[in-house]
């Protein structure tokens, strides 16, 4: 018997807010969830509804249900939601004209927010206002060419940080990132609910692939990590609460096109998908330069590659 | 680098997830509109997940999970994690009390308490691994055995050196206990020559008595002597010489009162009359006794003779300090240049350094580490501890105990904090990514004055609630610690879960605990709904008890409200009731899709007996029914069913009759 069907291509894996759940997209046009708790994996979901591969998917924070984000070649954005025990597509957005290659949800204080990033070089911004009903926004033209992706910043109450009386809301400042073909990080803000472009962050010479800003830990700088397809990776980093000066560090510069970054939870490490095919780990040390400890033998605090986690079973 | 994975043809992309991490396999270039290559790849390793690729074909792209902190899931590792815990919040509680010596005595106490802790695991860990049946489980175990005798070595060789800061006298002893205990390897040689019949004939009997002559176990190696003694009547003079110098040699000792000068002088004496003896050629006839001697003096090739039992490097660093000189002070050996000269021509006969990670042949990490302890550098031992280990836990323990020792100065890392919060933020961090040892974690970062509150907000939202019971310990803790965003974010997550459960009860109290009012009101309304398509309410001991939270939305307080009404009515108090039911709508808490099912409900009180409404009341009910009939348009009203209109029309005639009935009533005159 010849087995003919077609290879599928997975481009993006999530895990979601707990780790139990585990869901992949690939270029077979599915997104799939599985229930990964102790070490098994089950199928929980085949979800279907793109019709191009799906570059991109995001959970949302539980406090919302279970829901799912999905973004494809096909320009559509879907959002998934848990309802009964199954799965089933709760809303569809076709406003681009091109390529969806980047979903990120907004930190769960400022309600329910997707923000898409597209070929097209416009991103949109999705927010849930009730009974099933989408708000969009769109910022047209952010980045020429094209946006490959988006990334928001974590939810920072300006001034005091003394406690609102319950339902009202904090005056948020809500800002995200996004890195595109103009080979720009620009860090947009919502002033009176239009998105404004706050910031152009000017370092890459060539496609910027990914950003992520880093979670906050209290300090008042913040922190964003750059890659593109020039090999480099930056570091970005403003001091101020205003978010005026941003100023780049030079990571590493790797002999291919880096296409991912991303920080852990507490944003001490960032890893890095090398274009010399390998996963990376880098932290910052004393000196303010940035160590890679992913190398079993040299890191510090034993980091295991996933060779030693796969193999070393201590 | 992955296993199995083509790194030709495949790129890697990742993830985080809370506490592990996913690298998976893709091709990256289709972003942007490019087309792809597919291409085949079959991926045989173990362990992983398995996605796409339809019709029962294996897998075409894994994605393997990536976990730091494997440690945490080893069983029998659980109980040194628990248990240490213990000790840990213990110390730090306990610092303001002490000051001074006992302050010491105390931190030297818990340093032990580490150690036996250590110790009851590598137990624990052999006893595994002497009845794994599995030899790769075996070996495993074995593996974890050799790695926490390591660690209890180096902890041991840090409480002599660092926390107990032994001075010159007892640190020889300390340090002649500490070679005692974990130089292992010669005990069953001694075992085996002491329990023979004829332990002087014995082949290994003189290789024994240098075993403890090395280990100055001068009463133990006289013991052996004597035997020797009366085998062998030919070498008596010179069993009783030796024997003396044995029993003469200056040592220092706890509990003698002797200054370390008088003590000097002693062995000056002593060392001279070994050297008469020597010269004298008492003991030339018999090499072993010689040799022995040559010990006594401190005769580096002689000690080095004996290296096979000598076994360790350090064993040889010590033995020469008792016989060289054993009023070493601190001081002293942090400046010993012989260190180096001692680790380059003493190489490790067998791997007992293969204790560590990695097989490099010149120095292994623990000859590194103990080096390093030493020469008293303890951020070095610290540095390489962590790069050595695959666990923050022995760093992060031994840091925070050195730094209640006051030996770490401030060493200001990216964040701003010192090397001890950075290492106890890391193991922390690691402990919550399992199911139950994360409360262990909590307790670390509270006491990292740093980072800790913000690390533990981090962790603590991470935490899968899986059962209610969880989630209320994770609250517990965040309202203990008055961290009021987590605590509303996990309500929120508790309510939405129950909701979509139809669990309305559970989502209603935890929504009131978040203060949600939006989320109360949706339950509320599911609430009333339910309570019209079955006529009753559920969880009406939640409903009946909801006290003043009533307040936290308007739907919720017409619920409440609605319910107490109905309440009275049972109860057949029914004036209170009718009085509840119309203020409900005049005061407009009811909403008022609700208000045709407010006035059904009085039907039933207008068609008693007894008058229940007054005429004021009934005036007001009518004008709540014109109100809503009247508010409904033309097309409402064709829409509504016969059902509708006949209601309508059936209240209208009650309210009527009462309100007959009534004036009559009020107009009659009392007892007339």
């Amino acid at each position: 018997m010849v087995q003919t069907s077609p290879v599928t291509l997975q481009h993006d894996a999530q895990m979601d807010y707990y780790g139990t759940r585990l869901a992949t997209c690939s270029s077979d046009r599915s997104v799939k969830i599985f229930d990964v708790r102790n070490g098994g994996q089950i199928l929980i979901a085949d979800l279907r509804g793109h019709e191009g591969p799906v570059w991109q998917v995001a959970w949302a924070h539980p406090m919302y249900g279970n829901i799912l984000a999905s973004c494809s070649y096909d320009r559509k954005v879907i959002i998934w939601k848990e309802e009964n025990g199954t799965w089933e597509k709760t809303y569809e957005y076709t406003g681009h004209d091109s390529s969806v290659n980047s979903v990120c949800w907004a930190p769960h204080d400022y309600g329910l927010i997707l923000a898409c990033g597209s070929s097209d070089g416009a991103i949109s911004l999705l927010s849930y206002t009730g009974d099933g009903q989408w708000e969009v926004k769109k910022i047209g033209n952010a980045h020429t060419i094209g946006c490959n992706a988006v990334s928001w910043a974590p939810a920072v109450v300006p001034g005091s940080l003394i406690e609102q009386p319950s339902g009202q809301k904090p005056n948020y400042i809500k800002r995200f990132a996004s890195g595109g073909c103009d080979n720009l990080v620009k860090i947009w803000k919502e002033e009176d609910g239009q998105w404004k472009e706050e910031q152009k962050l000017e370092a890459h010479s060539d496609w910027v692939r990914d950003v992520a800003w880093a979670p906050s830990i209290g300090l008042p700088t913040s922190t964003i990590a750059s890659c593109s397809q020039d090999g480099r990776v930056f570091i970005w980093t403003c001091d101020d609460a205003s978010g005026n000066s941003w100023s780049p560090k030079l990571l590493h510069k790797f002999t291919d096109v880096v296409w991912h970054v991303s920080w852990s939870i507490t944003a001490n490490i960032l890893a890095v998908s090398g274009g010399d095919n390998k996963v990376t780990l880098w932290k910052e040390s004393v000196d303010g330069l940035w160590a890679c400890i992913s190398d079993v033998n040299k890191g510090q605090g034993g980091v295991s590659a996933a060779a030693e986690g796969q193999q070393n079973e201590q | 680098v992955v296993p199995g994975v083509d790194s030709a043809a495949r790129q890697l992309c990742f993830e985080w997830g809370p506490a592990e991490m996913l690298v998976c396999e893709t091709l990256f270039g289709g972003r942007g509109g490019e087309p792809l290559d597919d291409r085949c790849q079959q991926s045989p390793t173990p362990r992983r997940f398995l996605a796409g690729a339809g019709e029962g074909r294996p897998s075409s792209s894994s994605v393997f999970v990536v976990r730091k902190d494997q440690d945490v899931y080893v069983q029998t590792l659980r109980k040194l994690f628990n248990e240490s815990h213990g000790i840990f919040v213990g110390l730090q509680r306990s610092e303001e009390e002490l000051a001074g010596k006992s302050r010491k005595a105390h931190l030297v106490q818990v340093s032990k308490n580490y150690r036996s802790v250590i110790r009851a695991c590598m137990e624990d860990m052999h006893q595994a691994a002497v009845s794994a049946r599995d030899p790769a489980l075996h070996s495993q175990y074995s593996t974890q055995v050799s790695i926490l005798s390591a660690m209890e070595l180096i902890w041991n060789l840090c409480e002599i050196l660092f926390v107990e800061a032994a001075v010159a006298g007892p640190l020889l002893i300390r340090l002649l206990d500490w070679v005692r205990l974990h130089v292992c390897d010669v005990n069953n040689m001694v075992r085996e020559v002491l329990s023979s019949e004829n332990p002087s004939k014995h082949e290994l009997f003189w290789n024994v008595v240098d075993v403890f002559v090395l280990q100055g176990r001068m009463d133990e190696a006289r013991h052996l002597l004597s035997k020797e003694a009366s085998a062998n009547p030919t070498s008596l003079t010179m069993c009783r010489v030796l024997d003396d110098l044995m029993k003469k040699m200056p040592v220092p000792s706890l509990g003698n009162m002797q200054t370390l000068t008088e003590l000097e002088l002693k062995w000056q004496h002593w060392h001279e009359e070994c050297q008469r003896y020597l010269q004298d050629g008492t003991f030339a006839s018999n090499s072993h006794m010689e040799s022995i001697c040559k010990v006594l003096l401190g005769d580096e090739n002689a000690i080095l003779e004996k290296k096979e039992l000598l076994t360790t490097w350090y064993h040889f660093l010590v033995t020469r300090l008792l016989y060289c000189h054993p009023t070493v002070k601190p001081m002293e050996l942090r400046c010993l240049k012989c260190l180096s000269f001692i680790m380059s021509c003493y190489l490790p006969p067998q791997s007992s350094m293969d204790l560590f990670l990695g097989g490099e042949s010149s120095a292994e990490p623990l000859d590194i580490i103990l080096m390093a302890a030493f020469e008293f550098e303890i951020h070095q031992v610290i540095k390489e501890c962590s790069i050595a280990l695959s666990n923050w836990w022995f760093v992060a323990h031994l840091t925070d105990l050195l730094d209640h020792c006051k030996l770490l100065q401030s060493h200001n890392l990216y964040f701003g904090s010192n090397m001890r919060e950075f290492l106890l933020l890391e193991y922390a961090s690691g402990l919550f990514s399992h199911h139950s040892l994360w409360q262990l974690g909590v307790d670390y970062f509270d006491h990292c004055p740093e980072y800790g509150r913000v690390y533990l907000e981090l962790h603590i939202e991470r935490i899968p609630l899986n059962t209610e019971q969880k989630a209320l310990k994770v609250l517990r803790i965040c309202e203990q610690r008055q961290m009021h965003e987590q605590v509303r974010s996990i309500c929120k997550i508790m309510a939405m879960k129950a909701l979509r459960n139809n669990r309305l009860g559970s989502a209603l109290s935890w929504s009131i605990r978040a203060k949600d009012a939006a989320f109360a009101t949706l339950i509320s309304d599911r609430f009333l709904k339910d309570y019209c398509e079955k006529g009753c309410f559920s969880d009406l001991d939640l409903i009946d008890n909801l006290g003043p939270s009533m307040l936290l939305s308007d739907r919720l307080t017409f619920l409440g409200k609605y319910r107490e009404f109905h309440r009275l009515y049972g109860e057949k108090r029914f004036s209170e009731a009718a009085k509840l039911l119309l203020m409900l709508m005049t005061a407009h808490i009811a909403p008022c899709s609700f208000w045709m099912t407010l006035l059904t409900d009085a039907l039933p009180l207008l068609e008693q007996k007894e008058i229940i409404f007054s005429a004021e009341q009934t005036y007001e009910l009518m004008r709540c029914l014109e109100d809503l009939t009247a508010g409904k348009s033309d097309k409402q009203k064709f829409q509504d069913d016969d059902v509708e209109t006949m209601k309508v029309e059936m209240l209208r005639l009650a309210l009527a009759r009462n309100l007959a009935r009534v004036i009559v009533k009020e107009g009659t005159l009392e007892g007339s």
